[in-house]
């Protein structure tokens, strides 16, 4: 997959409103491979739901997705979990975690069935984001930040030529927030993914090709 | 998959799979017991002897005790007669009994004591006996004589002679495998054959040696009288026809067909297994419909975890086979168990029945197994249709 586009896409709540100024709802865009890109939005412009809209969460929206050449909305189930394999990874803002499982259970879940990485690059990234302490505790008992970073560690446990961030950071201070940067940009080069990143305030500190305002 | 199982196994109610699998193993054993019991015991009723078909009915005429006396036979067949039974709608063929005209007499010895007596011989024509040719031919050379026996003949023997005088009781096996003397006298000879049983009949209350023989036979040792025809064999397309009894009694001609009692039985047998069945299903469908239940209210305790499992890049099938294999491990468990219940039941009811049926079907529980098996078979392709599709569901863009 080497474009992201979206024409005319608005979500079905905001499709009678006439006072939106957005760079994505109501026109065209392109997301390309390669290239990373920042969203920004106030809370309640519809930044989670461009997520969900683009990860095939949720369909409530006018206007057309394409992946390549392919408008998303014809996709069923058996193709988006061939697409959330090895296409595109996602860092939900609200993680989806499960809390039961310990954090090395939540990162091998991902791993088992896309048997991208090893288990010595999973122990470096629990080392380098200093949860290497929490590898066997329950999800449910460890800090949002700490779950951020495991959450991150799961999205990186496939191959992806996009990788959706949203909100990486509103849990982590801004050294956490470096590594996990570093760690990002590293596997997105080996990759040649395109990196799509929201944020409502702070963002991952990083060069962006573009910086789009919904 | 240890993993997701980890995950999935949350909220699974024991109580409930265990209340599932009481019941849908009492369901399940209640309606194998009773194909089982039916497949047992309804041959030995519906008199299907492999020897004649249902699809025969043996005519005779009354006797008339005045004529009987004055040593006339009355209970006699003309041509005339037969001709007409044979142009009737509802006839495929008539063939006439050939009754011995000679004396026969058997002995059969059973160790140190031995049983004769004087009997008879009679015959139909050899396509109305389904009876290997090689088994029911006779050779003047060999002297051996096949013969059918009624099974009742042997039920008389073993139940009321043999144990009043002592004598060991003989099983269809041993008979078949044994042979007796026999001597046929008449015409001034007196010679020895062996008899050896071919068959054993419920339906035809008589003797029955080849039609070959028996016309060997009359030649040989007779006197001379002339053929006397007193019992039909008619071949009717449907035995249920109403016509058939109508011809019958307008014409006021006995049939001899102790079929009738037994399919009156035959039916109660019916019914009842019917019920039992009736009601082994209900359970059985009460039990996956409690199953049903409980797997719903699991799926849906557990949505959030199926949904994320379906955002990592779980296949909905994937995401559905843990549930699936519970649901038909459970089912197979209960098939297994259910079996070894029939076999240990049907062990107890045929030692019960044995000698009051002399002969239960020997047919094995391999038929109730199958049935069991496509019976388990169709739940588990009930429960895996109801689970794939409410993850289906589940999985589905909001």
């Amino acid at each position: 997959m080497k474009y992201i586009t979206l024409n005319d896409v608005v979500p079905e709540i905001f499709a009678q409103r006439e006072d939106l100024r957005s760079d994505i709802w109501h026109s065209s865009t392109v997301f390309e491979k390669g290239r990373t890109y920042l969203v920004e939005a106030a809370s309640g412009q519809g930044k989670s739901s461009l997520c969900s809209y683009l990860y095939g969460q949720r369909g409530d929206y006018r206007g057309t997705i394409l992946f390549d050449d392919d408008d998303i909305s014809r996709f069923g189930t058996e193709d988006w979990s061939r697409i959330r394999r090895s296409h595109l990874s996602i860092l939900f803002q609200e993680m989806r975690l499960f809390p039961e499982l310990t954090a090395m259970e939540n990162v091998r879940i991902k791993n088992q069935i896309t048997r991208t990485q090893s288990r010595e690059t999973i122990e470096r990234w629990f080392d380098a984001l200093g949860i290497a302490d929490k590898r066997n505790t329950p999800v449910a008992k460890m800090s949002y930040g700490q779950q951020q970073r495991v959450a991150l560690i799961r999205a990186l446990c496939q191959p992806f030529d996009f990788l959706l961030l949203d909100e990486p950071i509103s849990h982590l201070d801004e050294r956490n927030g470096d590594i996990m940067r570093d760690i990002i940009l590293s596997e997105a080069r080996r990759l040649g993914a395109g990196i799509i990143a929201t944020s409502i305030g702070r963002h991952l500190n990083m060069e962006y090709d573009k910086v789009l305002s919904l | 998959m240890k993993l997701i199982w980890k995950l999935l196994r949350r909220h699974i109610s024991v109580g409930q799979l265990a209340g599932f699998f009481i019941a849908n193993l009492v369901g399940v054993v209640i309606i194998l017991c009773g194909i089982q019991i039916y497949l047992d015991i309804e041959p030995t009723l519906s008199g299907k002897d492999g020897l004649i078909g249902n699809d025969y009915i043996i005519v005779s005429k009354p006797i008339k005790q005045l004529g009987s006396l004055m040593g006339k036979n009355t209970a006699q067949f003309s041509e005339e007669e037969i001709a007409d039974i044979a142009a009737q709608p509802f006839a495929e063929s008539v063939g006439a009994f050939k009754a011995s005209q000679y004396g026969v007499y058997a002995r059969l010895n059973t160790g140190s004591k031995s049983v004769s007596t004087d009997m008879f011989f009679e015959s139909v024509p050899d396509r109305y006996i389904d009876v290997d040719v090689e088994q029911w031919a006779f050779d003047p050379e060999s002297q051996t004589i096949p013969i059918i026996v009624p099974r009742n003949y042997l039920n008389l023997y073993n139940f009321g002679f043999a144990q009043a005088q002592g004598l060991p009781q003989l099983s269809e096996g041993i008979l078949e495998s044994i042979s007796f003397d026999i001597t046929l006298y008449g015409n001034y000879r007196r010679e020895q054959f062996k008899g050896r049983v071919a068959g054993f009949s419920n339906r035809l209350n008589t003797i029955l040696v080849p039609m070959s023989f028996m016309e060997w036979a009359n030649d040989r040792y007779a006197t001379g009288q002339a053929d006397i025809t007193s019992r039909l064999i008619v071949e009717v397309a449907n035995p249920a026809d109403e016509s058939i009894n109508a011809y019958l009694q307008q014409k006021g001609y006995d049939v001899e067909n102790n079929s009738s009692d037994n399919s009156k039985i035959g039916f109660l047998l019916k019914l009842i297994v019917s019920i039992i069945v009736a009601i082994g299903a209900i359970i059985s469908i009460l039990a996956i419909y409690i199953l049903t239940l409980s797997i719903y209210l699991l799926l849906q305790k557990n949505t959030e975890k199926l949904e994320n499992l379906v955002l990592l890049g779980y296949t909905p099938r994937r995401v559905a086979a843990p549930y699936i294999i519970l649901t038909a491990s459970l089912n197979v468990v209960i098939l297994a168990i259910s079996i070894v219940i029939v076999y240990v039941v049907r062990g107890v009811y045929t030692a019960r029945i044995a000698t009051a049926l002399a002969d239960i079907a020997d047919g094995g529980i391999a038929f109730t197994a199958v049935a069991g098996i496509i019976i388990t078979a169709a739940i588990i392709a009930f429960n895996s249709f109801v689970i794939q599709r409410k993850i289906n569901v589940i999985s589905r863009k909001k």
